[in-house]
Parts: structure tokens; sequence; C-alpha cells
């Protein structure tokens, strides 16, 4: 009986009703979330993915495919602009390698050091301090560019353009990420370590050097490898700060190259320098995992922050 | 190992402008297992922090075998502590955990192997050293936490509610370990919790502390028997808390009387005289049938019955309008009453005792300290079965 009155009552509903409840199920699967969600995806990995694609191309042409090669990249062929040979690209390989590498010293320490200051003071200051060191996050990149500019060119005028100011440029604002990053890590290991280990008769060199640096590892890994992709994939500062010939970077060479002649090549480049940001990034979070493991399922500090730096 | 004596002279500790401690006093003789007690926010943690170092007071002293220790920076001091959340390393195993306070002692290599090995034995845990914090039961990381601190032969041992985040079952074996475990050390033991099974099973002594000040000090049993305040007398089990009017004493026993009922009250504060309260535990209280005349009897109505298993509690409206409590052991037979009965609630003048103080109502603050039945309030009559904490 019930069998029979089955596809009965189905008929029931029009076309456009079962649609909007196969999308809008309350019961079911949160399907219309899903398809939005991929939508978003398809539509930003897209344009990577073809650029990525073109970048093998056998021809000059960026719109029709004309087989696979790799000779963009390592052609030794004075006619073709490859990745690795070209003096230009290769330079501004170079010296984004540079730059990110000297960055990922210097702002990594100072930031470690400035979020544990920042942890342990406590009273004026403090709150205002923590909330300003947010600053240079939200601000504007080509602000900030100017205004070292503006500092490089008017007042500090010792400091020259080119790859020094380019990494000042650099650390001032990696620092911030660094420090983010591992603040949050402070705070989510709290301060019952340090305390357990003064218990146990550790002075405070020896809480820092065997407990709270070996606790902060991950975050210290992670950081340097988010400084490390910012750093890369700069383009704003190192324009502004650049003195021209020797200091292009690859976000800029990339800029030039596609205004005046784009070629398969300045896809190329594009496509190295994002597989280095993306496994410096990937390495960072595995990092951070692995050294995190068997903690308890605490929010840990880079998934929130892994999100905002890249 | 060579129990310390602790001593907490006139302790204060202000946070800003709120005082957390406010002026308590504290012997602990060496060896003793002491229990600090008391619901969330009323000093006793902090008055633990400041004894390890963690605080430092805003007055007052903290001597350890007669000296001050208040300004000895934590790793100076000799005691150690066994945190709520165990606070073992993450990145270092069981030996390692162990061994580093050793290690900071600059104690040669064969010495420490040695007594991180007693130290795994005492808390049957051989075996363990590879292992990494993170890949042990709660329970067992507990016993790192102890051995981590015991293994310094410290002259105290600080614990600041080890057992809180362990299932109830573990807790009870692990109390009673704990117990053989400080009997077996000799050491002092400064315990907090605010779990008051937890302190009188395995106390020596206990300090019931109330916003910041201790209430009373004792061995449980003097707690439980003779409470002198009305916070003492509902914070450690379940209590029958009275108002009544004290008459005068005769005989050693004071009258007091309760509506129209007088009844005679031969503990605690018998001279009083005035408003005053009365307490009597549920298990003192006989339920007797209907019209039994004598002294100290007041009728009332069974209002509710409540299996416990072990026993029934049973609920009594008095005639005079407040309810009661009665505990009924359970031996087997049939309950005699039943929900709406007339009975005669008998309390024996030597349970029934006068508090001295009428003021400090217990916090509520903390739903896991506060004792779950109140039978001299009203009891709503949606209100789900009262559980009962003792």
């Amino acid at each position: 009986m019930s069998q029979a009155l089955a596809p009965r009552r189905e008929s029931e509903f029009g076309y456009t009703q079962r649609l909007r409840g196969w999308l809008g199920n309350h019961w079911g699967k949160p399907r219309f979330l899903v398809l939005v969600t991929w939508s978003y995806i398809v539509w930003s990995i897209v344009p990577v993915l073809v650029a990525i694609q073109f970048s093998f191309n056998d021809s000059r042409s960026l719109s029709s495919w004309h087989g696979f090669t790799l000779k963009w990249y390592t052609s030794t062929n004075p006619n073709i602009d490859s990745v690795f040979h070209s003096a230009e690209l290769r330079g501004a390989l170079e010296q984004s390698m540079k730059l990110a590498g000297l960055d990922v010293l210097i702002a990594t320490p100072i930031g470690v050091l400035l979020a544990l200051g920042l942890a342990r003071w406590r009273g004026r200051g403090s709150g205002a301090s923590n909330f300003l060191m947010l600053f240079p996050l939200v601000t504007p990149e080509i602000v900030a560019g100017v205004s070292l500019l503006l500092l490089f060119s008017q007042l500090l005028t010792f400091v020259p353009f080119g790859t020094v100011a380019q990494l000042l440029g650099h650390v001032t604002f990696s620092i911030s990420y660094v420090v983010v990053i591992v603040r949050g890590r402070l705070f989510s290991i709290g301060p019952s370590y340090e305390e357990a280990a003064a218990d146990l008769g550790a002075a405070p060199a020896t809480r820092l050097t065997r407990v709270l640096l070996p606790l902060l590892l991950p975050a210290i890994v992670a950081s340097a490898a988010i400084v490390f992709a910012i750093s890369i994939d700069d383009f704003v500062i190192s324009q502004w700060l650049s003195n021209g010939a020797n200091s292009t970077t690859v976000p800029m060479e990339i800029y030039d190259a596609t205004r005046a002649t784009p070629q398969p090549s300045t896809d190329g480049i594009a496509t190295v320098i994002m597989v280095i940001t993306l496994l410096s990034v990937v390495a960072g979070v595995l990092v951070y995992r692995f050294f995190t493991r068997g903690e308890s399922g605490r929010g840990s500090a880079i998934d929130d922050v892994a999100g905002f730096g890249i | 190992m060579a129990g310390g004596e602790v001593e907490v002279v006139d302790l204060v500790k202000m946070f800003n402008e709120v005082t957390a401690v406010d002026g308590i006093n504290l012997q602990m003789p060496a060896g003793e297992f002491f229990s600090m007690l008391g619901p969330s926010g009323c000093g006793k943690t902090t008055t633990l922090r400041m004894i390890a170092g963690f605080e430092q007071p805003t007055s007052g002293q903290i001597l350890l075998d007669g000296r001050n220790m208040a300004f000895t920076p934590p790793h100076k001091r000799n005691v150690n502590m066994v945190f709520q959340n165990y606070a073992l390393f993450p990145h270092l195993n069981v030996f390692d955990n162990i061994a580093f306070g050793l290690r900071r002692d600059k104690r040669p290599k064969a010495e420490i192997r040695r007594r991180v090995g007693e130290a795994l034995e005492l808390v049957q845990l051989t075996g363990m050293e590879k292992r990494k914090p993170g890949q042990m039961s709660g329970g067992q990381q507990q016993r790192v936490a102890l051995a981590r601190a015991l293994v310094l032969q410290p002259a105290v041992l600080l614990l600041d509610e080890p057992l809180g985040a362990l299932d109830a079952k573990l807790r009870k074996t692990l109390q009673i370990e704990l117990k053989e475990l400080q009997q077996q050390v000799g050491i002092t033991f400064i315990y907090v919790t605010h779990d008051q099974e937890e302190a009188l099973t395995m106390s020596d002594r206990i300090a019931v502390m109330s916003a910041g000040r201790v209430e009373q000090v004792g061995p449980p049993q003097h707690l439980y028997e003779e409470p002198t305040t009305t916070f003492v007398a509902d914070f450690l089990g379940v209590s029958n808390l009275m108002t009544a009017t004290a008459r005068g004493e005769s005989n050693g026993r004071c009258k007091v009387s309760l509506g129209e009922f007088a009844l005679y009250a031969a503990n605690g504060d018998v001279s009083t005289t005035g408003e005053t309260r009365i307490v009597i535990r549920p298990e003192r209280v006989r339920l007797e049938a209907h019209g039994t005349s004598g002294e100290n009897r007041i009728p009332g109505m069974v209002e509710r019955v409540v299996y416990l298993g072990n026993g029934n509690q049973i609920i009594v409206g008095l005639a005079h309008g407040e309810r009661i409590q009665a505990l009924v052991q359970n031996t087997g037979d049939e309950l005699a009453y039943r929900q709406g009965d007339p009975v005669q609630a008998y309390m024996p003048a030597e349970a029934l005792r006068v508090l001295t103080d009428t003021g400090t109502a217990p916090l509520e603050d903390d739903p896991r300290a506060r004792p779950a039945v109140r039978p001299v309030e009203p009891i709503a009559e949606e209100a789900s079965t009262p559980n009962v904490n003792v």
C-alpha cells in the first residue's frame, strides 16, 4: 500500500520546488553552501592554473595552446628569455630570494623578543602598544611605502635605495607578523610551564632557553615561513624603495614584463615564485603541526594567523 | 625526606583594589596533610601560590621552618608544586620532565638516573621513561607531575586541585593513593581543593576559607561535627540550617524556639540569646510515626522521597513552615513513609548545634562548590531531583 503511494506523492511537487528542496533541505546536506564555496574556489584558482599552463606553452602565445615545453624555464637560447638563464629574470629571482632570506633572519628574532616583551609587559602603555603592533598589518602598503620613501630620501639619507632600503622596509612590516603569531602561541601555552620550571629551580634565563623557546619553536618556524612568503610576494614596498637598476624583485619584473611584452617566461617566473611561497607556507604549517602534535586540541595561533598572513 | 613546618602570618594579597587574601594566619606542622578548602574566589589558590613564590604577598610573612620566605624567588624555595593542569613540559619525555629539577641542581648523571628511577617507582610508572606527556592518560600525567615534584625531596609539597581534571572514579582511587604516598614520604602536603569530600577523605587538618578569610581550622571530624559558622556547616556536607530564637541556657542546653515549637540544642554556642541559626545533619534527624510524644519533636509532612541507592533522602515540611531533610539508610526494609504521610521529626538535642554567627552566607558563584540542597529554602515544585553531594 505505502509503496504504491510513494511515487504519486513525489509528483505533487514541481521542478522548481524540487530544485529548491535539493539545495536547501533543512534536514539534508548544506548543498547551497557547498555550491557557493566551490564556485569561489574555481573562480579564484582557474586563472592562476591557466597562467601556469601557458608557462609550459610551446609558443609565445598566451592564448592558444601549442604543446608542452620546458624551454621558458631552462632554455639557454639567447633569443628566449628563460626563467633560469635570462639575466633579468634570474637577477630578479636572486634579488627576491636574498631579500626574503635576510628578512627572515632579521625580522624573526626581533619579532620573538618583542612578543616576549609585550606578553610580559603589564601596566601603562601595554594595551596601546599591543594594539599599535597590529598597525603595520592594516596600514595600506602604498602608504607604508611612500612614508619609507620620504623617510629615506629626506631624513635618513645615508640609507641607500636598493637592497638596503628594501630590506629595511620588508623587516618593518614583517616584524608584526612574527609578533602576532608568537604572541598567540605565548598566550595559548600560558604561564604555567614557566612557573613549573621556576618551581623546579630554573633561573629566569634557563626558563627561557629550556622551556619557553622549545615551546615557542613551532610558532617561530611558522612565522619565519610566513615572513618568507610575504617578503617574496611583496611588490609595493620593493618598488618604492628600489634604485631601479639591480634591485628588481620578481613581482616588479613580472609587472614590468607584462606591461611591455608579456611572454610565457613571465608566467614561468610567476609560477616559480608561487611554488616557493606555497612550499614555505606549507612547510611552516607542517612543522608547526609536527611540533604541537599530541597537544590537546586548543585552537592554534597558526590556524588563525596563517589565513590572515597569506 | 623531612617535612617542613609552614606558618603563614597575617598574610594579605591584593590585586589592584581586590583583596584576594585578607590577613590569614595558619600553622601547618611538619609532616601534616593540610587542606585549604573553599569555593572558587575564596583565596585558597592565591595563598598556595604565595607559598610557592609565584605571587608576592602585599603584606605578611610566610615562614618555612621559621625562616621568612616572602621575598625568596620561587626557584630558590625548598617547596614544590603539583599544578592543576600538571604543567608537564610537552616537549620533554617523562624521564626528562622528572630530571628537570635535578639537572637545574647540577646533580651527577648517575644520581639523576637513580633518583628518577626511584621517583617513577614511587608513583608506579616504571618503564614509562620514554613516553611524552601527550601520550599518557590524565591519571598517568598526574603521577608524573607528582614524581617531578617529589624527586627534589622538598620540605613541603603544594598541590593545587591536582585531581580536578580526572573522572570521579579515578579521583577516589588517587585520593587514597595520595594519602598513602604522603604517609610514605612523610613531608608536609598543602592541598587546595573546592571538593569537600576530597578534603575530608585525605586531610589531617582542613582550613575552610571564604572571601579571603579562614572560617575554621580543624581535623575533618571536628569540622563536620562541630562547625562554628553557618558557612562551614553549609559548605561541609549537607546541613539542615534553621533560623530560631534562642531563649537562654539551662543545664548546658540552649532552649530555642521555632515558631510555636521549642527545641533544646546541646551543642555549639548554647549560651547565646536572640535570633540565631541552628543546624542538624540529615543523618541525625529521625522520623517517627505521627503522634509520638516527647521533647525535640516537630510534626510535619513528607513532601518528597528521593531514592539515593544507599539510602533515601526524605524532605519533610515542618509544621512551623521550614523544610528539613532526613537521611534514612537503606537497610533492605521497605520505607515506612511516603509522600504526603504525616510524621514526627525527632531532632535529638545532642545532634542540634547552635551556630556562632548568623552572617556569612555561603558564596554562590561556583556551582561545583555549592552544597546542592538547601532545605531551609522553599523547594520549587518544578525543580528536578535534588542531588546530594555527601
